[in-house]
């Protein structure tokens, strides 16, 4: 039968119980491939791209895009291969069940769900059995216990390892369907008549652009024109050079209009509901680094991580929160709730706009740990691959614009989280030393944005106390 | 472009350098084709007739006969090499190799770098090698899976006249040894050959010859024809292979076939030497190690078994890579589940 498939509203984290489809990117009857975008998908906290995870048609769309809320596990629509008739998955449609058997399906003529499936939706492989084999053929000991275990039989099986011996792999395969092969056939071969010292790919691609390789200077080995140096003209730049001395007149400038997207839209409906209903207040304090600084550069090479001034900020905020329970709260409706671990949130800009991925438990790690955890998270945000468990919950956000320059700013709360720090960069700053003196030393400043719901001024400004304290006396840092 | 065959190549590409630069030496055992005959010189002719003709046009001072002794050949040839001279020196059969091994491995390979890049050694040394010719287990061999794994040598296979003519000069106007191997099966194909005086070929710079995107195919040498005729019979089935001839084995074209597997996803590799520690072997692993991402089935090597070369024509068409092995292990590629 037809390979067909169901395609389910996602559980992308604990909490997670039902989700909208915010948009459809394929139609109804379209064919996509693994790695397209499928549809948008929000829930209450998030938007996420779905993508297909393998090739196949969209054979019937469910539920359009509404507002409406689909619950986790609904049927949303029907992935198959092409050649499947309605009837097939009609018929899929009528026999389908959920997986989470609280959950309806919807659709299929609007019928409740038949009480006898027709067809099993995943190719039902026969039944293997275990069984012992007795054999002389020579097999590897992997090879033979995953036979045994799958009751194989081995005697079809021409081995690939010397003198024909079975390896694992060759159980393998035969324990795989055969697959349907889709080949791209040729390509155009460009010859290499011209004396150009390019690679094949280069060759090619320089072809389809209409690129003349004589003129590229090759920086590849040993001056051979790569692939890199034929895309870099693929999109030549037109800048047209300024004239000097030209009189000064006005040209158009007609705004280039760009509609939210639906990641920014929901980042624009927090954001705003956060400043409008959370009543924020706002903590200034700055503290002496130059011992922190000092410190990371020698905790850094002992260690051997690359951990960033941001990094041992976190790790002091947690402590501090794990210090000051009171302020390590999100705020649920009339409840507050305080937890013993800090899951701290850092903010991170990426291509997709303002994400803030959760260091876990930062107050357990040690410093190498939040550096690699920072960096495995900001890599994942770079990358657009951030995942609703990424971000999913925390209990503080540190936000840092220290890196362009910012002094200080005023952040905003990122619900459900009591409270945001905002850190500016480090400055030198003169001050007045012993005797009158007067010293330079490097501050960095810090602005914390508390919900007064949950926080009060008292307790907000005893955490900065002990934040700066142990800024000031790093050493804390590894108690 | 003018037609004409590989030996050809060969020899009108030695007469142009010999007739650019003085300084060009050719050397070699019964190179001048006659000498001690009652017809004289040139009389017989060399057996490959990759020299014909250059005696006349040369003299006995640029086209020196030698005794039968390659470890004598490559010596005199690292010291014309070492002062100031740019021999070619012949190898009647690349099996030879074995006696002249230091002269090569020690000698010719190692001048550059024990010296300190004070002197250099511009030497060519052709070869012919290859199987096919029922020439039995010492006239026969593909050795270019010993001379590539050996730093300080650049290892040539020229696949078709054209290249001949192209990484021939390259390797004459080369500073360093350049190790030239021409399959003797191949001395016979005709091909267009461009006549720009100066045409050369980077080494290093594969040569795609059918270009396809469901399979990756190395090969040089004789077997690249084997290779083309298993990519036509395909591209009618709607497979495409891209088969790349690497034209030198050191340096070799990393970038091909790493570009061509990251669009395939499959990679065959073809040649003509045992399977151990083979250049196909090196491939392989080549590609495991820095297109593992890419692939969607493990690499396969064509190679002969590991056997000396029989001499029985029957057993030798056996032993050799052919279009049928060579179609069965793409398909088996293709097949992997």
């Amino acid at each position: 039968m037809a390979n067909i498939r169901p395609f389910c509203m996602p559980k992308w984290g604990i909490e997670m119980t039902e989700g909208t489809i915010a948009e459809w990117m394929v139609n109804e009857g379209d064919a996509f491939t693994k790695g397209q975008v499928l549809c948008l998908i929000e829930t209450a906290k998030i938007t996420n791209e779905v993508e297909a995870e393998y090739d196949a048609v969209l054979k019937r769309l469910l539920t359009p895009a509404s507002d409406e809320a689909h619950p986790v596990g609904a049927l949303l629509g029907v992935f198959a291969d092409a050649d499947t008739t309605d009837a097939e998955v009609d018929e899929f449609i009528a026999g389908f069940k959920p997986a989470e058997t609280s959950v309806a399906a919807k659709g299929g003529g609007g019928s409740a769900p038949a009480p006898a499936p027709a067809a099993a939706p995943a190719a039902a492989a026969p039944a293997r059995t275990p069984t012992k084999i007795v054999t002389n053929r020579a097999i590897s000991p992997e090879a033979l216990k995953l036979a045994e275990a799958e009751g194989v039989d081995i005697e079809p099986i021409a081995g690939s390892g010397r003198n024909g011996r079975i390896t694992y792999q060759d159980v393998v395969q035969a324990l795989r369907p055969e697959r349907a092969q889709s080949f791209k056939g040729s390509a155009q071969l460009v010859e290499d008549t011209a004396q150009a010292f390019a690679s094949p790919l280069a060759r090619r691609i320089a072809a389809q652009h209409g690129i003349a390789l004589g003129a590229i200077k090759g920086t590849g080995a040993r001056g051979r024109i790569s692939k890199a140096d034929v895309l870099a003209l693929v999109k030549p730049t037109t800048a047209a050079t300024p004239v000097f001395g030209a009189p000064f007149e006005l040209v158009a400038n007609q705004p280039t209009v760009q509609p939210f997207d639906k990641v920014r839209k929901v980042v624009a409906k927090r954001l705003t509901e956060a400043k409008q209903t959370i009543p924020h207040f706002y903590l200034r304090v700055s503290a002496a680094v130059d011992d922190l600084m000092a410190l990371r550069k020698t905790a850094n090479l002992v260690l051997g991580t690359k951990a960033s001034i941001n990094d041992y900020i976190v790790k002091a905020v947690a402590l501090t929160l794990v210090k000051h329970p009171d302020v390590n709260v999100q705020v649920h409706g009339d409840s507050v709730h305080s937890f013993p671990h800090a899951d701290v949130a850092i903010a991170v800009a990426s291509p997709k706009g303002l994400v803030t991925p959760i260091v876990r438990q930062a107050d357990r790690m040690h410093i190498a740990q939040i550096a690699a955890t920072t960096r495995a998270l900001i890599d994942k945000a770079q990358a657009g691959k951030l995942g609703y468990e990424d971000m999913d919950g925390g209990t503080f956000s540190v936000s840092n614009l220290g890196m362009f320059g910012i002094e200080n700013f005023d952040a905003i709360i990122n619900p459900p989280q009591g409270a945001i720090l905002a850190v500016g960069g480090v400055n030198r700053v003169a001050v007045e030393a012993e005797g009158g003196d007067i010293a330079f030393e490097s501050r960095i400043q810090l602005t914390m944005s508390v919900d007064h719901r949950a926080i009060d001024g008292a307790l907000g400004a005893q955490f900065l106390q002990t934040l700066k304290g142990l800024l000031e006396a790093p050493e804390g840092l590894f108690a | 472009m003018a037609k004409m065959m590989y030996r050809d190549a060969v020899v009108s590409t030695i007469a142009e350098e010999m007739a650019r630069d003085e300084n060009v030496v050719c050397l070699g055992e019964d190179i001048v084709g006659g000498m001690g005959t009652p017809g004289g010189p040139e009389a017989i002719g060399g057996i490959w007739s990759t020299s014909t003709g250059l005696f006349g046009k040369f003299g006995a001072d640029r086209m020196i006969d030698t005794p039968i002794s390659e470890s004598a050949i490559m010596g005199a040839a690292a010291g014309l090499a070492l002062s100031g001279k740019r021999p070619i020196a012949e190898l009647m059969f690349a099996d030879f190799i074995g006696v002249s091994l230091d002269q090569i491995w020690n000698q010719l390979a190692k001048f550059r770098y024990m010296f300190g890049g004070k002197t250099k050694c511009p030497a060519v040394i052709r070869m012919a090698y290859g199987a096919g010719y029922n020439a039995a287990a010492q006239h026969s061999q593909a050795v270019h899976q010993i001379l590539t794994g050996m730093p300080g040598l650049k290892v040539v296979m020229p696949t078709t006249p054209a290249d001949v003519k192209g990484l021939l000069r390259t390797a004459i106007r080369d500073d360093d040894p350049v190790i030239f191997l021409e399959h003797k099966a191949l001395y016979g194909v005709s091909g267009e050959v461009p006549d720009d005086p100066d045409y050369m070929i980077p080494f290093g710079h594969a040569r795609l010859s059918r270009a396809g995107q469901d399979v990756t195919i190395v090969s040089t040498g004789l077997l690249l024809g084997f290779c083309e005729a298993v990519a036509d019979k395909l591209a009618a089935e709607g497979i495409g292979c891209d088969v790349i001839d690497l034209r030198t084995t050191s340096p070799l074209d990393e970038e091909a076939i790493l570009d061509s597997v990251e669009v395939t996803g499959r990679l065959i590799v073809v040649d003509e030497a045992p399977p151990r520690c083979s250049l196909g072997a090196d491939i392989c692993a080549l590609v495991a190690e820095k297109a593992f991402a890419s692939l969607k089935a493990p690499p396969l090597s064509v190679n002969p078994p590991h056997t000396p070369i029989p001499f029985a024509r029957e057993l030798e068409s056996a032993y050799l890579p052919s279009v049928d092995k060579i179609e069965a292990a793409v398909r088996k590629v293709l097949s992997y589940r």
